[in-house]
C-alpha cells in the first residue's frame, strides 16, 4: 500500500507544528522519520492516524485522496500505529486488548473469547511471536507489550505501521529483537514508518530517511548516502559535537555513601531493594537501566523526598536519612529532578523567582518583612547571562520558555548553592541536541570542581558518555558497577537482569 | 529465524512472588484478628457472668412452621444444595487429597447428600423446637465473649505465624462478622430480664430492605465509575426518585399499573439527572465532583419546594402505597433465610437481579469490555475506534436510571410516604459501599448487605433506647464508622478504575 501526505499544515495557536509537509511511503518500505523532540514528527503521525485534524493538506492512499477524521477511519484504511506510550489497558489481558473495538460476539452481546484466542494464536504464529493471549498486560515486560501493540495493529489488517519512538523504552536486546520484527513485517510487504531520534538505528534499518526540523521536512536521504554526523547536522541545523569532551576524573574522598537502602514505591511495593554504593568527590557515577527499575524511588530517597524503609545515606559523615528535605538540601545536595515541569519548577512564576526557590529562607533573599526583590532580580539577570537562558527578561514566566531553557534554569538554581553532591535524574530528557551538549558540559564542569555527581538516565549513550563508573539498576538492585567502556551487549544483559557470561570487569 | 530473542525476561508476577505479597498481608490480617480477639475477651467477656441475651430466631417464637418432613422444608434445601454443589466442589478441589477426587458427578453427589445429612439436622437442632416452631436462644454474654475471643486470637496467631497465603481475607472477614455478632450479644445484654428480645429474622429482613436502596446506589456508582465518571449526584437521584415515584403512584390512587409507572418515572428522572451530569462533565469538561454536588443541591431545593409548597396542601399526592410483595414458593418457607431473601417487595428482587445482570454485562459482554476500557485508559479505547464520549454517556445515563430506582426503594418499595431528608446522605454512603465492594457489582451487593445490617441493627436497638447500655447515638454512628474504615482502605488493597474522574480529550 502506498501512502502519500501532501502539504500538511497544522498550527497549535501561533506555533506551526507542521508546515507544508510532504511525505511518500512506498509499499514494503521502512521509512524513518528523524527529528528532534518538537520537530513535528508525532504531530504528523497523529494527523495521519486521525488523532489530530490538520489545518490543510491532503492524504492519499494508493494515489486516491482519502479523509481520515478519527482513528476509526485510519483503521479502516489499514493504517496501524504503535504509540510511544502504549495504548494498552494494563489490567486487561492480551486478548482483550487486541480485540477491543472489533470484538467477536457470539451470541450477541457476549464476547466470543474462544474464537478471539484462536485468531490471536494464529496471528502470533504467522509472525513468529511468542505471546500468551490470557496473560495480563501489566505483568508482561515492555518488549512483549510492544509486540502486543504490533499484533493489535496487524489484527486490524494494517498495511502501514507507524512506530512512534518504539526503542525509547527498550533494552538494547529488546531493540534488536524489534529490528528483526520490523524486517519480518517488511518481508511480508507491510510498510513501516519508524519515528526515532536515535541515529544508529536509523542507519541500521531504514530504506529511506526523512529528516524534520521545526515542523518542516529538511531533507530525504538513504542510509547509503549519509552518516551519523550528516544526519545530526540536518536535524539540528548546525554542526554539533556528538561526543562529550571529558578529561579523566581526579577523584577525592568518598562524599556520598549509601548502604543497604530499601525504598517503597507509591503502591507500597519495595522498589529499591538493598542498594549500596559510594561516590567520590570529583567523579560521576551514572546509573543505567530501563525505566521503572527503581530509579525514581532511589533519587527521591537520596533527596529526602521519599521515606526510606531501611538503610543509610551518609554525606561527608552526616546521616541524611530521616532529615527534612530542607536539611538535605542545606547539607549540600543538589537535585535536578526527572520531571522538571512538575517537580523542578513553578511554571507560572518568573525566571528570577524560580532561580531562588530553594534559597528563600537565606538572609541573602529574605528580609524581616518579606523577600528582597532587588537581590532576586539582580540574581536573575546575572544567571540568565551566565547560563545563556534564552528569554526576554528575568520577569518572564517559566511556562513561556522552551524545555532546554527550563532545564537551564533548574541547573542554574541548583549550582548557585554550595554543593557537595549533585543528583541529576534524566538531565537531558526531551531536550534538543544543542541543549544536551550544554547540559553535558555543565555536568562535567561541576565534576571537575570536585563535586560528586550522580546521573540517572535511561539513555545508555548518555550514561556511557558521562559516567566515570556505571551502575546498572535492575528490579531495584544494582546488578553491577562497571566501567563505561563495557560493551553495549554486556550493558544490555545487565539491564535485562542477567550477568554477562564473560565478566564485564566489575569495579565496585 | 526466531523472533524471540535470547534474553532473560524480567521477573513477572508468578505464583511464588504473588504469595510473597499476600504473605505480608497475612501477617497484617493476623495481627488485626489477634487485636479483635483480645478486645472481645476484655470487652464482651468482662460483661459479668450472670448476664444473658435472648435472641429470637423467628419473627416471634409462636409462629407455627410446617412440619420437619414437609416438602416445604425439604425441597428448597435440595434445590439450594444442587445449585451450590458445583461451586463448593470447585472451591474445595485444592483441599481434597488426590485419591479422593473422583469424578465431578460423584463429588457433587457427595456434597448434596452430605449437606442434607449434616446441615439439616444441625439447623433443626439449633433453630427449631420439638413442636416445629423456631427456637428462642438464650446466650450467656460473658461465656460467648470468652469463647469467641479466644477462637479469634487463635485464628489470628495461626494466620500471623504460618502466613497462610490463601484464606487470609476470608478469615479476616469471618473474624469481623464474629465480632459484630459478639457486639450484638453484648449490646442487648440483660435483655431477658427486661423483655428486650432481639429478633434475628426481623433484623435481617430489615437489613435486606435497608440494603435495597444501597444496592441500587452502589451499583449506579459502579457503572458510572467503571466508565470513568464519578457520580456524586446519587443522593440527588435518590431524592428525585423517591418523591416522583410517590407522587405518580398517589396521583393514580395506587393501582397496579401506577406502581410500574412510578418505578419507571423514578428511573427516568434519575437518568435525566445522569444526562445532565454527563453533558456538564463530558461536553463542557466541568469538574465532575462539583457538577455532582451542584445537582444534589438542586435536587434538594426542588424536593423541598415540592414537599412544602405542593404536598403540604395536596396530601393525597403523598400517600403510602407499597409495591407488591412476592413470596417465592417453597423458598419463602425456609427458616430464617426464607423471610429474609424470598419474601420481599418487587424492588428487592429487581436490585438483586440488577446486580447479576450488571456483573454479566460488565465482565462478559462487548459493551462491558468497552465501558471498562474507557474507564481504565480512554485514549487506548479511542485509538481502536471506541467512542469514549458515547460509552460514558451511556454508562452515566444507565447509572442514573439505577440510582432513580434506588430512590423508589425509599418510598414505594416499603410503602411509606415521602418525608423531606429521608435519603439522609445514603447516596454518599453508596459511593463508600462501591469502594468497599471494589467497583464490582457482587462486591457492591455484599457490602450493601453489611451496611444494611448495621442500619437495621441501630434502628432495631433504638426502639429500646432507655434500656441500652450505651447511648443510642453510638449505634447510629456504626454505619458511618464502617464507611470511614472502608474509604480509608481497611478492606485491603483496592484499585479504582485508572481513569476514574479524569476528563478525556483527544488532543
Amino acid at each position: 500500500m502506498k501512502l502519500e501526505l501532501r502539504a500538511v499544515t497544522k498550527h497549535f495557536g501561533s506555533l506551526a507544528a507542521n508546515k507544508n509537509v510532504n511525505l511518500v511511503v512506498e509499499p514494503g518500505q521502512i521509512h524513518c522519520l528523524l527529528g528532534e523532540n518538537g520537530a513535528g514528527k508525532s504531530t504528523l503521525m497523529n494527523v495521519l492516524y486521525g488523532m489530530i485534524s490538520p489545518d490543510s493538506g491532503q492524504l492519499l492512499i494508493n494515489d486516491e485522496v482519502v479523509s481520515i477524521r478519527d482513528p476509526k477511519d485510519a483503521v479502516t484504511h489499514k493504517i496501524g500505529m504503535v504509540h510511544q506510550h502504549f495504548m494498552l489497558i494494563p489490567v486487561f489481558t492480551v486478548a482483550e486488548n487486541i480485540i477491543l473495538g472489533s470484538e467477536p460476539v457470539k451470541p450477541w452481546p457476549f464476547i466470543d473469547h474462544q474464537s478471539a484466542t484462536e485468531r490471536i494464536v494464529a496471528l502470533a504464529k504467522e509472525y513468529n511471536f511468542d505471546i500468551d493471549p490470557s496473560a495480563t498486560i501489566e505483568n508482561l515486560p515492555i518488549g512483549t507489550q510492544q509486540r502486543v501493540e504490533i499484533l493489535k495493529a496487524l489484527s486490524h489488517n494494517a498495511e502501514i505501521l507507524i512506530l512512534d519512538e518504539p526503542t525509547a523504552v527498550l533494552t538494547p536486546q529488546e531493540a534488536d529483537a524489534l529490528m528483526i520484527v520490523m524486517r519480518t513485517l517488511k518481508a511480508q510487504g507491510k510498510s513501516i514508518i519508524f519515528i526515532t531520534h536515535k541515529l544508529k538505528e536509523v542507519l541500521e534499518i531504514a530504506d529511506v530517511i526523512t529528516v524534520m526540523r521545526l515542523g518542516e521536512v529538511v531533507g530525504t536521504t538513504t542510509p547509503a548516502e549519509t552518516n551519523e554526523a550528516a544526519l545530526a547536522t540536518m536535524m539540528v541545523g548546525r554542526d554539533v559535537s556528538l561526543v562529550v569532551e571529558k578529561p579523566p576524573a581526579h577523584t577525592g574522598d568518598v562524599t556520598l555513601g549509601v548502604t543497604d537502602l530499601f525504598v517503597q514505591d507509591d503502591r507500597g511495593l519495595t522498589a529499591v531493594k538493598g542498594v549500596s554504593f559510594e561516590v567520590r568527590a570529583g567523579e560521576i557515577l551514572a546509573f543505567a537501566g530501563v525505566q521503572g527499575n527503581g530509579q525514581t524511588e532511589l533519587v527521591e530517597a537520596l533527596t529526602g523526598l521519599r521515606r526510606v524503609t531501611a538503610g543509610s545515606v551518609v554525606l561527608n559523615g552526616t546521616e541524611l536519612v530521616g532529615q527534612s528535605v530542607r536539611d538535605v538540601l542545606n547539607a549540600g545536595v543538589g537535585h535536578v529532578p526527572e520531571d522538571r515541569q512538575r517537580h523542578g519548577l513553578v511554571l507560572s512564576l518568573s525566571i528570577a523567582d524560580n532561580l531562588v526557590l530553594d534559597q528563600l529562607d537565606s538572609s541573602q533573599y529574605k528580609s524581616w518583612w518579606g523577600r528582597k526583590l532587588k537581590a532576586i532580580v539582580e540574581n536573575g539577570t546575572r544567571r540568565i547571562a551566565e547560563y545563556d537562558i534564552r528569554a526576554q527578561n528575568e520577569a518572564e514566566p517559566l511556562s513561556s520558555l522552551s524545555g532546554g531553557n527550563q532545564q537551564k534554569v533548574v541547573m542554574a538554581r541548583e549550582l548557585s548553592r554550595e554543593l557537595k553532591v549533585l543528583i541529576c535524574a534524566q538531565p537531558t530528557r526531551g531536550l534538543d541536541v544543542g541543549s544536551i551538549e550544554f547540559m553535558h558540559r555543565q555536568i562535567v564542569a561541576i565534576r571537575d570542581e570536585g563535586v560528586a555527581v550522580v546521573i540517572i538516565s535511561s539513555e545508555l549513550d548518555e550514561v556511557i558518555a558521562l559516567g566515570d563508573r556505571v551502575a546498572v539498576l535492575y528490579d531495584g538492585i544494582i546488578q553491577d558497577i562497571v566501567p563505561p567502556t563495557t560493551s553495549r551487549e554486556d550493558f544490555g544483559l545487565l539491564m535485562a537482569g542477567s550477568r554477562p557470561t564473560v565478566s564485564a570487569g566489575s569495579i565496585s | 529465524m526466531s523472533i524471540a530473542p535470547e534474553i532473560v525476561t524480567p521477573e513477572i508476577v508468578t505464583l511464588q512472588n504473588l504469595r510473597r505479597i499476600t504473605r505480608e498481608r497475612a501477617l497484617g490480617y493476623g495481627i488485626t484478628l489477634i487485636l479483635i480477639g483480645v478486645l472481645e475477651v476484655l470487652w464482651f467477656g468482662g460483661a459479668g457472668s450472670a448476664l444473658k441475651t435472648t435472641i429470637e430466631l423467628g419473627y416471634n417464637s409462636s409462629t407455627a412452621m410446617p412440619s420437619i418432613t414437609s416438602a416445604l422444608r425439604v425441597i428448597p434445601l435440595l434445590i439450594g444444595l444442587l445449585l451450590l454443589a458445583p461451586a463448593v466442589s470447585h472451591a474445595a478441589r485444592e483441599f481434597i487429597p488426590e485419591r479422593l477426587k473422583f469424578t465431578k458427578g460423584v463429588r457433587n453427589f457427595f456434597i448434596i447428600v452430605g449437606g442434607y445429612l449434616v446441615i439439616w439436622p444441625i439447623v433443626l437442632w439449633l433453630g427449631v423446637n420439638s413442636d416445629g416452631a423456631l427456637r428462642t436462644l438464650t446466650i450467656p454474654v460473658s461465656t460467648t465473649g470468652y469463647v469467641v475471643g479466644i477462637l479469634t486470637v487463635v485464628a489470628g496467631i495461626l494466620l500471623a505465624w504460618r502466613r497462610f497465603d490463601r484464606g487470609a481475607s476470608p478469615l479476616l472477614y469471618a473474624g469481623l462478622i464474629v465480632f459484630m455478632l459478639g457486639f450484638l450479644v453484648w449490646v442487648a445484654r440483660g435483655s431477658n430480664v427486661s423483655g428486650l428480645h432481639l429478633q434475628l429474622t426481623g433484623i435481617l429482613a430489615a437489613a435486606v430492605a435497608a440494603a435495597t436502596f444501597l444496592i441500587f446506589g452502589s451499583l449506579s456508582g459502579t457503572l458510572c465509575e467503571r466508565s470513568g465518571v464519578v457520580n456524586i449526584a446519587i443522593e440527588g437521584q435518590f431524592m428525585t426518585g423517591a418523591i416522583s415515584s410517590v407522587m405518580v403512584v398517589s396521583a393514580m390512587n395506587g393501582t397496579g399499573i401506577s406502581k410500574l409507572l412510578g418505578v419507571l418515572v423514578a428511573g427516568i428522572l434519575g437518568s435525566l439527572l445522569g444526562w445532565v451530569l454527563a453533558v456538564m462533565s463530558l461536553r463542557y469538561k466541568a469538574n465532575q465532583i462539583i457538577v455532582g454536588i451542584v445537582i444534589v443541591a438542586f435536587c434538594t431545593a426542588v424536593t423541598q419546594f415540592i414537599m412544602f409548597q405542593v404536598l403540604d396542601t395536596h396530601q393525597n399526592l403523598n400517600g403510602a402505597y407499597p409495591l407488591p410483595v412476592w413470596a417465592i414458593p417453597f423458598f419463602s418457607h425456609i427458616p430464617i433465610i426464607g423471610p429474609i431473601l424470598f419474601d420481599q417487595n418487587v424492588l428487592v428482587y429487581v436490585a438483586i437481579l440488577g446486580v447479576v445482570i450488571a456483573n454479566i454485562a460488565l465482565f462478559r459482554t462487548r459493551w462491558g469490555l468497552r465501558v471498562r476500557s474507557v474507564g481504565e485508559k480512554p485514549i487506548a479505547a479511542e485509538t481502536v475506534g471506541v467512542s469514549v464520549t458515547r460509552m460514558r454517556y451511556g454508562a452515566v445515563i444507565l447509572g442514573g436510571f439505577v440510582a432513580g430506582l434506588g430512590g423508589a426503594a425509599f418510598t414505594i418499595g416499603p410503602g411509606t410516604n415521602f418525608t423531606f431528608g429521608m435519603t439522609n446522605g445514603y447516596g454518599y454512603i453508596a459511593l463508600a459501599i462501591m469502594i468497599f465492594g471494589r467497583w464490582r457489582p457482587y462486591g457492591a451487593l455484599m457490602a450493601s448487605l453489611l451496611f444494611g445490617f448495621t442500619i437495621a441493627l441501630s434502628a432495631n436497638l433504638n426502639i429500646y433506647l432507655n434500656q441500652l447500655v450505651i447511648p443510642q447515638q453510638f449505634i447510629s454512628m456504626l454505619p458511618y464508622v464502617i464507611t470511614i474504615a472502608a474509604v480509608a482502605g481497611l478492606v485491603g488493597r483496592i484499585r479504582p478504575p485508572a481513569a476514574d474522574g479524569v476528563p478525556f480529550s483527544r488532543e
